[in-house]
């Protein structure tokens, strides 16, 4: 029953928070400078036919008309179309290539940064002050300290370029039609799934793998002087059983949180790794859309970010409650 | 930069070893054109800076979209390679009547990718539906047209509103052959799927992605070399260079000026450069203080030291200017002189022009000219060096500039900016008409003579007296010194060297114009 009503609670919250974002981006559109029309108009283009397109827009309304129709919109799932390709609905632009390449690319990057971060965090942790620990620190600063974009372009100069087989950007197939085809016997596709997702996956893991590995080094060390362990010691139980049972199940609790804000920010979120790599994903479409002054398509993207940013945190929040169900009445 | 030439020599030396095994096997089906033209290439990938939103042919004027989609689609007339002269196309014949009436015959055997005849009813949908302003991206430039119609199997006759002198040379640049029951059968997206008459059909379309194509085996003209083409688009420069040097990309566009020698150095590859139908100026606007003054606007003119900044921001990659149409366009005037690069004469005219000790701001659009940034900033650098001035450069965003330049009311644009203009009808009122016309849109120079000269030469059918008066008006705007006429841009390209292609001035990419090279 209390989770129930933490359930609905957090469902609640999120509607509040998506209603936020989607009015905050409706009110953006009038206070950034220059004219949805005068860009999208043709540049010759006279009076008479900049006045039919902010008609056709909708754009001559009241601002308070405007608001209304789109929130009233919005709660039938009717995002509107392009302002810049009239005919071609929001929805059917996002969904489901772009959507489908930035959560396979921010799923991916989180992966990678789980697989190399915990165990190197570990490590670090448990050998503190030795080489091991020393070269992990290095790493992980110096992966915080690397910017994205040159971190993408020197791998793409470094790794793609002289090898070859590894793609220097534009995405592959899509997961979904890799593992079709593994299923009909064909496993090359997934193959160059992988070929064409290492290079972007890496670079956008880069960070959250330094991240990653600094939190899991400072969790464990907080464990580790905590008095349970020392009991756990001097009953006997194997250093590893205590190490990894114990203490990194309870190191892992906060970073479990934090993964699933980073999940919920990767993917719309990856704009400069989608640019350097030409990923066609929701960031590179929410520029390119920025820069044609798309207002409808803009605030579709960002709704549909914020509700999958919203999303996976109430799922995270669900979860850390049935793992600590104290959370439950705070 | 890291070398590869040790991976392309062990690729050359594998692959004439492959060759000389499979010689015999394939020798049937490699072979030249009965033309004399060049041999069969299996593929080409062509990466552009930019990649369209969509494959309807009137929702984007720009060339990145024209390049991808004027392989299945092709325009009514085209353009002479070389002198830019209106030349057949999808129709074999143009001709005028009147002043305000034009015919065009349509040739025999063009049909559509889906199998169709193309009838002259599609054509005159074709160039009604480019002159819609609710549907169309170029009505606004394709001519003042009232109507098209298709008279008979054979011809279709246009209506005019107005005498429209360069209607064959607009409709070699806008608009797209396009059949009425595809554009309007509502189960079909036009923006997605293509049905044109060019020599290549759409064979796969990843939206925003790539777009590949495969040739059509009843295009009315010649079979093209090339077998399969594929476009695709990489906005980062580096990585555009990149993937020509990892063999992704047979031909790059845009190549920034900088990477030109590392591509000429790269075995396999060379860097072709060719002066485009674009020009870049700095814009003074004439109603804002101190570019009121013709003095004030000479003097900036003699300011800027144009052939240093194309050595330095552009490494010669680049052609000094000195009017509004550029060398080779209807219209230039090859009499005209560049103004001198001349400080002394500079401060001289500031002071003769009552605003010594003006302090003014050159803004400069971001992301969009090669060179763009490094040509402004310096351009303002050298301006500044006056005595009698201060200049500073301030970087924009380009949409915000533009929607300030196209505003409805001149006073709305920033008082001195960089800006640059295409003409792809290669013709002096393209160039002038929207800046210097009674009814421009970037409207910045009031001048009635000007004025009066295009309204002239739109209404003149005369060819010698046109280009008299268009030369005319671009005599009056350099002396009147609107702009600071700094270059004319040059494109450059990236090819591999199995590619045999040289590139067009007028910055079109046909894949049918390629083959494979000796």
């Amino acid at each position: 029953m209390q989770y129930g009503r933490f359930l609905l609670r957090r469902v609640v919250h999120s509607l509040f928070v998506i209603w936020g974002a989607a009015t905050v981006v409706f009110l953006l559109r009038f206070l950034t400078p220059g004219d949805p029309v005068t860009v999208l108009a043709p540049p010759d283009a006279g009076d008479e036919v900049r006045d039919a397109l902010r008609q056709r827009l909708g754009l001559d309304e009241p601002v308070h008309v405007q608001y209304f129709e789109y929130i009233t919109d919005l709660m039938v799932a009717d995002f509107g179309k392009s302002m810049e390709v009239l005919d071609r609905s929001v929805l059917d632009w996002i969904f489901w290539t772009r959507f489908l390449r930035s959560v396979e690319l921010a799923v991916s990057a989180t992966l990678i940064a789980i697989a190399i971060a915990i165990p190197l965090g570990v490590i670090s942790a448990r050998r503190r002050h030795t080489v091991s620990d020393y070269g992990a620190t290095l790493f992980s600063l110096g992966g915080i300290s690397t910017p994205n974009f040159w971190l993408g372009l020197m791998l793409i100069l470094l790794i793609a370029v002289p090898v070859g087989f590894i793609p220097t950007g534009t995405p592959g197939p899509l997961l979904h039609e890799a593992v079709g085809d593994l299923f009909a016997g064909d496993p090359g596709t997934l193959g160059d799934w992988l070929r064409f997702m290492f290079l972007p996956a890496l670079t956008l893991g880069t960070y959250f793998t330094a991240l990653i590995t600094r939190l899991t080094r400072s969790g464990m060390l907080e464990e580790i002087g905590k008095a349970y362990v020392k009991a756990s010691r001097a009953k006997g139980l194997p250093e590893t059983l205590t190490m990894y049972r114990h203490v990194l199940r309870n190191t892992l609790i906060p970073i479990v949180t934090i993964l699933g804000l980073q999940l919920g920010t990767l993917i719309g979120g990856a704009i400069i790794t989608e640019t350097v790599f030409e990923w066609n994903g929701l960031g590179q479409l929410l520029i390119e859309r920025i820069n044609a002054r798309d207002w409808t398509m803009i605030q579709g993207i960002v709704i549909i970010i914020a509700i999958g940013f919203v999303s996976i945190n109430t799922v995270v929040d669900l979860l850390y409650a049935y793992l600590d169900p104290r959370v439950i009445d705070e | 930069m890291p070398n590869s030439e040790s991976r392309r020599d062990f690729l050359k030396y594998a692959g004439t070893a492959a060759a000389a095994v499979t010689t015999v096997s394939v020798a049937g089906c490699v072979g030249s054109d009965d033309d004399g033209g060049g041999s069969t290439l299996e593929s080409v990938t062509v990466t552009q800076g930019a990649f369209p939103d969509n494959l309807d042919p009137v929702k984007d004027n720009s060339t990145p979209t024209y390049n991808v989609i004027d392989q299945a689609y092709e325009p009514f007339l085209y353009r002479d390679k070389e002198t830019g002269e209106p030349t057949a196309r999808v129709m074999d014949e143009f001709e005028r009547v009147d002043d305000s009436t034009v015919e065009l015959g349509l040739r025999d055997g063009v049909t559509f990718h889906n199998g169709d005849d193309c009838t002259t009813e599609d054509i005159a949908f074709s160039i009604n539906r480019a002159n819609n302003p609710d549907v169309s991206e170029v009505a606004a430039v394709i001519g003042d047209i009232d109507e098209a119609v298709a008279v008979d199997d054979t011809t279709v006759e246009l209506n005019l509103n107005a005498a429209v002198p360069v209607i064959f040379r607009n409709l070699g640049a806008f608009g797209r052959v396009t059949q009425q029951s595809f554009i309007e059968d509502d189960s079909i997206d036009a923006t997605t799927e293509m049905n044109g008459t060019g020599p290549y059909q759409l064979a796969n379309n990843e939206e925003g992605t790539f777009v590949e194509y495969e040739i059509f085996e009843d295009y009315w003209g010649d079979e093209p070399d090339v077998q399969t083409a594929r476009f695709n688009g990489r906005s980062e420069d580096g990585a555009r260079v990149d993937a020509l040097e990892a063999d992704e990309s047979d031909v790059i566009s845009a190549v920034p000026p900088n990477e030109m020698s590392s591509i000429r150095n790269t075995d396999g590859l060379r860097a072709e450069s060719v002066p485009s139908i674009r020009s870049i100026f700095l814009v003074m606007n004439d109603i804002k203080e101190p570019f009121t003054s013709v003095d004030f606007r000479r003097a900036m003119n003699y300011a800027v030291d144009v052939e240093a900044i194309i050595e330095s921001a552009l490494e010669g990659f680049g052609a000094q200017t000195a009017q509004p149409t550029l060398e080779g366009q209807n219209g230039h005037d090859p009499d005209i002189e560049p103004y001198p690069f001349d400080q002394d004469q500079a401060e001289s005219l500031v002071e003769q022009s009552g605003f010594a000790g003006a302090e003014i701001t050159l803004d400069v659009p971001t992301g969009r000219y090669v060179g763009g940034v490094n040509v402004a900033e310096t351009a303002a650098g050298q301006i500044d060096e006056l005595s009698n001035v201060s200049c500073e450069a301030n970087r924009r965003d380009f949409g915000t500039l533009v929607g300030e330049i196209f505003a409805p009311e001149q006073g709305a644009a920033p008082a001195f900016y960089l800006i640059g203009w295409g003409v792809p009808t290669l013709d002096a009122d393209y160039a002038m008409r929207d800046w210097f016309g009674p009814d421009a849109n970037s409207k910045m120079a009031n001048d009635e003579q000007i004025e009066d000269l295009l309204e002239q030469a739109t209404n003149t059918t005369d060819s010698e007296a046109r280009v008299d008066l268009l030369q005319q008006a671009n005599a009056r705007a350099r002396d009147q010194a609107y702009r600071v006429f700094l270059h004319q841009q040059f494109s450059l390209y990236g090819i591999d060297d199995r590619i045999a292609w040289a590139p067009r001035a007028d910055e079109d990419i046909l894949v049918e114009e390629m083959s494979a090279a000796e």
